[in-house]
């Protein structure tokens, strides 16, 4: 490299060299429109990222993947294991959601809202820069003898990537614990709760790997959704890119028959994955926007229009008017609003209680003193995280029923279940074929009854 | 496909709609996580297909289900208990306790919330339709009286919840009570 930055090129990945050793990226300070717009959407999204666990949506934290009861809130919806089916359409409707946003905005959720690149860019790479200064700083860091300075500085660095990976480790596991239970385990500290210690030391370890170290490599290489949005893409999408028509040729100002671009190379100093964006849309590019400020900062400083590396489609760099309503964007819609239509109506079935009703085995009924009985099994599921009371009502419809047991209000402590027998008694003269019974069970508290049918056997004469 | 001079790559003989590819090496990461699987993976065949430090799927899986089933492991291990017995457990009034609770939500619908009967026997007089002995009290219980709708509690229940039960139900009399069995 002799000190210079590498120059990219379209056959090889910068951040790899030929020997297979890692490049590391410098990218340089940029400033603009685009760049104090990604601060602020960094900033509302790290508060989203750690608030979301502790945030109260229906009496639950908005995400709360409880591990140790199986059971998932999300958004005041509660999911336990057998309900993993909708989980599904969860998926289908979110997924589907970023398929739309890609064919429209290209990598957009990459460049703005990923948590890679919100944690990246808006919280380690600006204690990078706080600590050894611009991108060409920081390469001649790099590549300076190893001083007292620059010990100094890598070690304050590297602790301060320790703390914060530790810290966001922890807000990480409230994910998966209440906020109160992991403030009650850092308080005890490790001792018995080895599992989740466990968790949050490979989790800092990870990230501290990630966020010091593995970085771009991570979209490039590892990242499926980025590999995939490749194949969502076409040339009406919207991405990042360099208007050839009007850059080219490159020279300096003043040359004859010049096109805009002068080749400063700043679009290429600022691409935090190592690419020139004037080569053209590649897989690296995250759709950061950086090149799309530093060089409206040097066209400003010219007198040129803005705008040479802009968002725009292939076919608005080609000339021709970029056509939104496209058939892939009606297909991803449709199926994006598949799966949430589903997931809104099954969600809709979700219900805090699950009450069945079965036949207690042995003999399906018992005729004696000119009465017909039939033994029922009432199984109250509670899932919610406090006790709950329900009644029992018969509806006969008609025929004199005599009823035992469940007669009270049965109390289900939290996250418990509950089994009652029921014992319903219909005189022989009343009894005829395909009789039908209904259960409704009524909570105490709130609303949400639910009803069953029961089948009424008997001897059919 | 060529287009930067600097370049003298080898390309690879395979073609695919006139696409061809470099011969590039692997990034070091990327080999490294072969290297270390390839060692997780030796250690990991001795840990647990060599040397059986692990317990095997069967193993663990019969763990877990007698964690989660206790009553069945303690039923497979637990002998009959006597008369005796079963009188010395009506004392315990923990085990009373759970067992009238289970009474209350199982078996109240037949013999009343006073233990009086109704469409099942009375159970708090000294009359007896199946003997009164706690033995046999104990597998009425668990084996019913189909014939009379009474149904067998052992396979849904449990050993320990019917033994509970049953401490309840003899809770309520006493061994030198008189015994009357009426058919």
């Amino acid at each position: 490299m002799n000190g210079r930055a590498k120059v990219p090129n379209r056959d090889e990945v910068t951040t790899i060299n030929d020997d297979g050793s890692r490049y590391m990226i410098h990218p340089s300070d940029v400033r603009g429109r685009f760049s104090l717009l990604r601060r602020l959407a960094a900033v509302v999204m790290i508060v989203v990222y750690l608030a979301l666990p502790f945030i109260p949506v229906g009496g639950y934290p908005a995400v709360f993947l409880d591990w140790e009861h199986s059971r998932f809130h999300l958004f005041g919806l509660t999911f336990v294991a057998q309900d993993l089916v909708m989980v599904f359409f969860l998926i289908t409707g979110l997924g589907f959601s970023l398929y739309v946003a890609t064919s429209v905005l290209g990598r957009v959720w990459c460049g703005w809202a990923c948590p890679q690149t919100v944690f990246l860019e808006h919280v380690y790479r600006r204690i990078e820069r706080w600590i050894e200064g611009d991108g060409p700083a920081r390469r001649q860091l790099d590549r300076a003898p190893w001083t007292f300075n620059k010990l100094g500085k890598r070690v304050l660095k590297h602790a301060l990537f320790w703390l914060f990976s530790a810290v966001i480790a922890h807000l990480f596991l409230a994910y998966f614990v209440s906020p109160s239970q992991l403030l009650g385990m850092l308080q005890h500290g490790p001792q018995g709760y080895w599992a989740p210690f466990f968790m949050v030391t490979v989790m800092t370890l990870l990230l501290y790997f990630n966020f010091a170290w593995f970085r771009e490599q991570f979209c490039i290489i590892l990242c499926p959704y980025g590999r995939f949005q490749s194949a969502l893409i076409d040339e009406h999408t919207v991405n990042v890119g360099y208007d050839e028509k009007r850059g080219e040729p490159r020279g300096k100002v003043g040359t004859e028959g010049a096109g805009d671009c002068i080749d400063c190379r700043r679009c290429v100093q600022v691409c935090p994955t190592g690419i020139d964006i004037r080569q053209g849309l590649q897989m690296e590019c995250i759709g950061c926007a950086n090149c799309i400020d530093a060089c409206d900062d040097i066209m400003l400083k010219l007198e040129r229009p803005r705008g040479l590396v802009r968002y725009a489609s292939q076919r608005n760099l080609s000339g021709f008017t970029t056509r939104w309503k496209r058939p892939r964007l009606f297909l991803y819609a449709a199926l994006m609003l598949l799966g949430m239509t589903v997931l809104y109506l099954s969600s809709g079935r979700l219900k805090p209680t699950v009450f069945s009703v079965g036949r207690l085995p042995g003999i399906p009924y018992v005729l004696s003193e000119g009465k017909v009985r039939n033994m029922y099994q009432v199984r109250i599921i509670n899932k919610r995280h406090e006790p709950r009371s329900y009644r029992l009502n018969v509806v006969a419809g008609g025929v004199a029923v005599e009823r035992h047991g469940f007669e009270s209000t049965v109390t289900v402590a939290a996250e418990m279940e509950d089994l009652q027998t029921l014992v319903l008694l219909v005189n022989k003269e009343d009894y005829r074929k395909g009789l039908e019974f209904e259960l409704e069970l009524v909570p105490e508290q709130g609303s949400g009854s639910q009803k069953k049918k029961v089948p009424f056997v008997g001897p059919d004469f | 496909m060529k287009d930067n001079p600097q370049f003298d790559e080898k390309i690879r003989e395979h073609t695919f709609d006139g696409i061809q590819e470099y011969d590039k090496k692997l990034p070091n990461w990327w080999l490294w996580t072969l290297w270390l699987s390839v060692v997780f993976a030796v250690g990991y065949w001795f840990w647990a297909h060599r040397w059986n430090i692990r317990p095997t799927q069967e193993q663990r899986y019969a763990q877990e289900y007698a964690k989660a089933h206790p009553e069945e492991a303690a039923a497979m291990e637990a002998k009959m208990l006597t008369d005796e017995e079963l009188w010395a457990l009506s004392k315990d009034m923990k085990l009373v306790m759970s067992g009238e609770k289970i009474f209350k939500s199982t078996c109240v619908s037949c013999h009343g919330a006073d233990m009086k009967g109704g469409i099942g026997v009375n159970l708090v007089d000294a009359d007896w339709k199946h003997g009164g002995k706690p033995t046999e009290i104990y597998n009425l219980v668990a084996n019913g009286f189909l014939p009379k709708g009474m149904p067998a509690w052992g396979p849904q229940l449990g050993k320990k919840k019917v033994e509970q039960v049953v401490s309840f139900v003899l809770s309520k009399h006493s061994p030198d009570e008189p015994v009357k069995v009426v058919p």
